[in-house]
């Protein structure tokens, strides 16, 4: 099952459970053969249990520490405008993988996936941006 | 004509027939032969990044053999939430750099997952953290350990050479912090032996051997393993940046904050 909920898309449901748990092993052994790849704070406080997509115009981009934030409006279907939050790995890792404090811009229409914070809170951290030109960036540790 | 197109010839094999004279006198200066001994110190330089399999511990094997006082501070930071990898951080509420913006100090910076640069100097080995931009200096000029050192974040190291490894002392750390992200907590009689051996050319091996006779019961030990980055310079990262601008809370915690209310 799909839910769109304020322009947030989550996959939840039995449908979904197989390939979340695919998804879940991958991360998992992920995590166990590259620990380091795992973010200064680890996965705890956010919902690993299902994937958050959420769509939006970036209003500003914090080049901070210790991640990088986007800040962005999602607008839902009846129009309401949402405030939201992604934040991504630090700008040190980052600018390793080519990114800088330009890589993205207000007013950039962009999707993001990765996993929402636990207490349902609009932030989410994200693994995966699309930009509105196709171009897609998977921020990650590569050590 | 023919002898002043010869000067030059004449010239050359003049040099080089004193280039052994000079190569000798060189040899018979100890100072000269102090630095020739040290081309033949292990390379250690470099950016090297924690690949590590066992993640943010010395030893995911075996935990330390606490004191009861440690062992009740470990089950508390021990992160045990569902979903979480069986060796992972330590609970992100409890974490000191995390919770409370404290440096992330010696030896925790050795399993953290951002780089450092060693850099050899001809007194001491220096290493470059890129997280908290923290220096460690190593002494390597034979002089010993403070007696009763004034605890630090990074405290007082010295090292000698024993073959291709180099051979650290670590005393003097606050207790303030974790000994590894995973959460095990030390005390401040912490004395960290670790030997940084570069195993092959892209790869660095410490083991460790920890003792610390107020928080555990029996000397514990680990290894952590590095990869060479040649291509790599240390970057900038500071914890706490979020909160310093955002009023004290990082967005994350304004964020849950304002959906409970």
């Amino acid at each position: 099952m799909v839910l769109h909920k304020d322009g947030v898309e989550f996959r939840e449901g039995t449908q979904m459970k197989n390939m979340l748990m695919a998804v879940f092993l991958g991360a998992a052994g992920l995590l166990l053969f590259s620990g380091p790849v795992l973010a200064h704070h680890g996965r705890s406080n956010y919902d690993v249990s299902s994937a958050a997509t959420v769509k939006g115009t970036v209003t500003e981009f914090e080049w901070t520490n210790p991640h990088a934030l986007i800040h962005l409006d999602v607008t839902d279907e009846s129009g309401k405008v949402e405030k939201w939050i992604a934040e991504t790995n630090s700008p040190n890792t980052l600018s390793r993988q080519g990114w800088n404090k330009n890589t993205v811009k207000t007013g950039d229409q962009i999707t993001l996936v990765g996993h929402r914070v636990k207490g349902g809170g609009n932030y989410i951290n994200f693994s995966k941006i699309t930009f509105a030109d196709g171009r897609v960036l998977t921020p990650a540790i590569q050590n | 004509m023919r002898n002043r197109r010869m000067q030059p010839i004449f010239l050359i094999l003049a040099m080089l027939a004193c280039k052994p004279v000079l190569l000798a006198q060189t040899a018979a200066n100890p100072e000269t032969k102090k630095s020739q001994s040290a081309i033949h110190t292990p390379d250690l330089t470099g950016v090297w990044a924690n690949i590590t399999d066992t993640g943010p511990t010395f030893n995911p094997k075996e935990d330390p053999s606490f004191q009861p006082w440690a062992e009740a501070k470990w089950k508390a930071n021990k992160n045990d939430d569902p979903g979480q990898p069986s060796i992972t951080n330590g609970r992100v509420d409890l974490d000191p750099t995390i919770a409370s913006c404290f440096p992330t100090g010696m030896p925790r910076l050795m399993t953290e997952v951002m780089p450092f640069e060693i850099v050899q100097l001809r007194d001491r080995v220096l290493i470059l953290f890129e997280k908290d931009y923290a220096v460690s200096h190593i002494w390597t000029d034979g002089r010993k350990l403070p007696e009763d050192p004034d605890p630090t974040y990074m405290g007082q190291s010295v090292g000698k050479w024993d073959g291709d490894t180099l051979v650290v002392d670590t005393i003097g750390l606050k207790d303030i912090t974790w000994l590894d992200r995973r959460g095990h907590p030390h005390s401040d009689a912490l004395h960290a032996v670790w030997r940084l051996r570069r195993v092959n050319h892209d790869r660095l091996q410490i083991d460790w051997t920890f003792d610390d006779p107020k928080a555990f019961t029996k000397p514990w030990t680990g290894r952590t393993i590095y990869r060479f980055h040649p291509d790599w310079t240390i970057e900038e990262f500071i914890s706490c940046e979020d909160r310093l601008l955002h009023g004290g809370e990082s967005l994350e915690q304004k964020a849950v904050k304002e959906h409970s209310q």
